[in-house]
């Protein structure tokens, strides 16, 4: 539910934008306000969006991915299980009496399959019946002329894959560059590359990833790679003194 | 009164004093930013935390929780969007009382609500210690490893339940996350499940990098996505204290929303957000004027905020009793618990009754704390709104890789995380819910755990259910799934 409410704003919160039409280049324009009426189950409002579809489908592959490789991941091969498993869960629920001893439903239980098994269970029917709500969304959409095209949506998770990457180079420079220096760097470049430059944002951005550093690694300690090459090339006083602070 | 002494006693230590006062004040600022919950703050200082004393650690992450929603309501009063997802029903009449002159009366009586709302639970929570306090010594003995279990499946069904309009999705999102937390080697009869022979998987994923990508990492690709908002300027006018007179004539709402809110807070899995819808529902049905509801009414403001100050110390009772996270909060706290060796659980109240009664009154520190905070210095908080979005997606990336790489000094986590972080924006760019996968690390955990610990006494499917306890949650469990399925049809069958 994260996401819901700070993701976009609630579509009857009171705005009182005023109504306006315009003449504008010969033709007709108009802005309505939106509806003023309010509904607190607007908190709980959810859409499916256009590429709902194509993750749903994804989600279907992941979960037939692990019911798959149940039957050899899991330890499925060396289970352990009654020769009779029909009449074992009739005695079980008393629809039959039991001959001779009953095996304990425990050691089922504790077998190591046990818990993929449940989670399988979980997985494959949800990931079947949030496919089939995707779809029927996504035919909603159909036919009433609504957009289904999801390019753009998939353009924006591959832009965020950019973003992955800085992360990714970010983790690979620490050992390099030492985290004091990494963190100056990606600190004042990701936000050059947003669009945040001159003089006083450089300074902002300085500012912020140096506390940063001087709050985790100086004051908390914590734990930062130990061999760094930068730091390995400077001289012994020097290289302790950056290694046990920054 | 021994225990209620010791544990005054334990918070008074500078360590602990201090990590109230920065849990409580950084909390503030971080619910009043537009995009940072909690959530994200709590995942980034979880590593940090290892290093701290578990008492410390607990309080600076109780502050972060119990004061972000009193910054969060800022920003839903003063520019119309919430500080954090809880404070999405203060927009509706807070904004309203903005747009009307009035914000300074808005911020005051949701500071009066709110810590109205977090004193109630407090209090009642404090007074339950003290009366019970004996008798749920004996708890111990009343909950077996099966109750646990039928406890935690209790969450996992009202968790599902309450995603009302997504269930197929917080279902397949539990099962994700259950599916995650028994990836690796199983200890006991070591055999690999889901490890591919990939040496990284047999210890399993850490939790912490699994929350810290889904919460943090996938947040700050959310925020570097997306665009800068350019949140109107807002006016303060006006004493910030006459609201905790106007509250007065509100009562009975107050003190309903703080109950809905403490009720909701107890029940695993349900949380703010239904305190909330019940309490602005009950609120506007009991007013004069339901029609002034969303037009900058006082009593809807008071309701929201009441209710969801509530719920952080009523979290903490089914997290300490049974040892069961309610949310993902309580659920990125349950690791701090693990690591300093404490097992919440019913034994609690027998070996640590102490710890019960300061981190109570800790809570009941920063709810006073924060307040005089915000009384002093809301129009310099307020300031923090503007900080740019995509400038602190930046920084929270930076942030992730501290709570990350800190845990075991491994880059292999980070290219997890950051994994876990692009599956979360995905999550967040389609509106599914988070919490699930979170709550399915732990709760599917704890089943498990349970039940294997559990199974010698198992012999039949009834030993599951014929405990007193066990008994009374399944049948819970079965009127939940009734109800719930019964609700579905009902407003299936009104849609078409």
């Amino acid at each position: 539910m994260q996401s819901r409410a700070s993701a976009k704003a609630l579509k009857s919160a009171v705005r009182d934008a005023p109504m306006r039409s315009a003449l504008a280049g010969g033709g007709f324009s108009s802005v309505c306000p939106p509806a003023k009426r309010i509904n607190v189950e607007d908190v709980n409002d959810f859409r499916r969006t256009r590429a709902d579809l194509v993750f749903s489908v994804f989600m279907v592959c992941v979960a037939l991915f692990f019911f798959a490789f149940f039957f050899t991941q899991t330890g499925w091969e060396d289970r352990k299980l009654p020769a009779n498993m029909a009449r074992y869960w009739m005695d079980q629920f008393g629809v039959t009496a039991p001959e001779g001893r009953l095996s304990r439903l425990g050691r089922i239980i504790k077998q190591g399959w046990f818990a993929p098994l449940v989670c399988v269970c979980i997985l494959v029917p949800a990931a079947l019946w949030n496919l089939h709500r995707a779809w029927r969304a996504q035919l909603w959409r159909a036919r009433f002329k609504q957009p289904t095209a999801v390019g753009h949506e998939l353009w924006q998770w591959l832009r965020a894959l950019e973003f992955v990457a800085w992360f990714v180079a970010y983790t690979l420079l620490v050992p390099v560059l030492g985290y004091l220096v990494a963190t100056l760097i990606l600190g004042t470049a990701l936000p050059w590359r947003l669009g945040y430059r001159g003089l006083r944002w450089f300074g902002i951005c300085f500012a912020a990833s140096f506390a940063i550093v001087l709050v985790f690694r100086t004051g908390l300690q914590i734990r930062t790679p130990v061999n760094i090459w930068l730091y390995d090339q400077l001289p012994q006083g020097l290289e302790t003194f950056m290694q046990v602070w920054f | 009164m021994e225990a209620l002494w010791a544990g005054i006693d334990n918070l008074a230590s500078w360590p602990v004093l201090a990590a109230i006062l920065i849990g409580s004040v950084g909390g503030l600022a971080i619910g009043a930013v537009p995009g940072i919950g909690p959530a994200i703050a709590i995942a980034i200082l979880l590593p940090a935390t290892v290093f701290l004393d578990d008492l410390v650690s607990l309080v600076l992450l109780l502050g972060v929780y119990g004061s972000s929603m009193y910054g969060g309501a800022i920003p839903a009063i003063l520019i119309n969007t919430p500080g954090t997802p809880v404070n999405a029903l203060t927009t509706y009449d807070g904004y309203a009382l903005t747009r009307r002159g009035e914000a300074a009366r808005a911020l005051s009586l949701a500071y009066a609500a709110s810590f109205f709302g977090g004193c109630f639970s407090i209090i009642l929570g404090l007074s339950a210690l003290m009366l019970f306090g004996p008798y749920l010594r004996d708890l111990g003995a009343l909950f077996g490893q099966r109750d646990i279990f039928m406890a935690a499946a209790l969450g996992a069904v009202l968790l599902v339940a309450a995603h009302r309009k997504t269930m197929g999705i917080a279902a397949l999102l539990f099962g994700l996350g259950f599916l995650i937390a028994i990836i690796g080697r199983q200890t006991t009869r070591q055999i690999d499940r889901y490890t591919f022979d990939i040496e990284y998987l047999y210890p399993g994923f850490n939790l912490i990098v699994v929350i810290v990508g889904i919460f943090v990492i996938s947040q700050a690709l959310f925020l570097l996505t997306g665009k800068d908002a350019d949140p109107p300027q807002a006016r303060l006018k006006g004493g910030l204290l006459r609201g905790f007179g106007e509250l007065n004539r509100f009562k009975p709402v107050a003190l309903i929303s703080s109950g809905y809110g403490t009720i909701m807070g107890i029940i695993p899995g349900v949380g703010e957000f239904v305190a909330q819808f019940f309490s602005y529902s009950t609120a506007r049905a009991m007013s004069r004027e339901p029609g002034k509801f969303g037009r900058g009414a006082p009593d809807g403001l008071i309701a929201s905020e009441a209710s969801n100050n509530a719920v952080p110390a009523a979290a903490m009772v089914p997290l300490l009793a049974l040892g069961v996270p309610g949310e993902a909060l309580t659920a990125m706290m349950m690791v701090v618990f693990f690591d300093a060796g404490i097992k919440p659980g019913p034994d609690i109240f027998d070996n640590n009754p102490d710890f019960l009664f300061s981190l109570f009154f800790a809570l009941l520190i920063i709810n006073v704390l924060v307040v005089i905070t915000l009384l002093a210095s809301t129009s310099h908080i307020a300031r923090i709104i503007y900080i740019p979005n995509r400038l602190l997606g930046a920084f929270i990336l930076i942030l992730a890789f501290v709570g990350v790489f800190s845990i075991r000094n491994s880059f292999t986590d980070c290219m997890f995380a950051a994994g876990f972080g692009f599956l979360g924006f995905i999550l967040r760019r389609l509106d599914w819910p988070l919490v699930p996968i979170v709550l399915g690390l732990v709760l599917g955990s704890i089943m498990i755990e349970k039940l294997t610990a559990g199974s010698g006494q198992i012999k039949t499917v009834a030993d599951l259910v014929n405990r007193p306890v066990s008994g009374t949650l399944f049948v819970v469990i079965l009127i939940v799934i009734s109800v719930t399925i019964f609700t579905s049809l009902r407003t299936r069958r009104f849609e078409h």
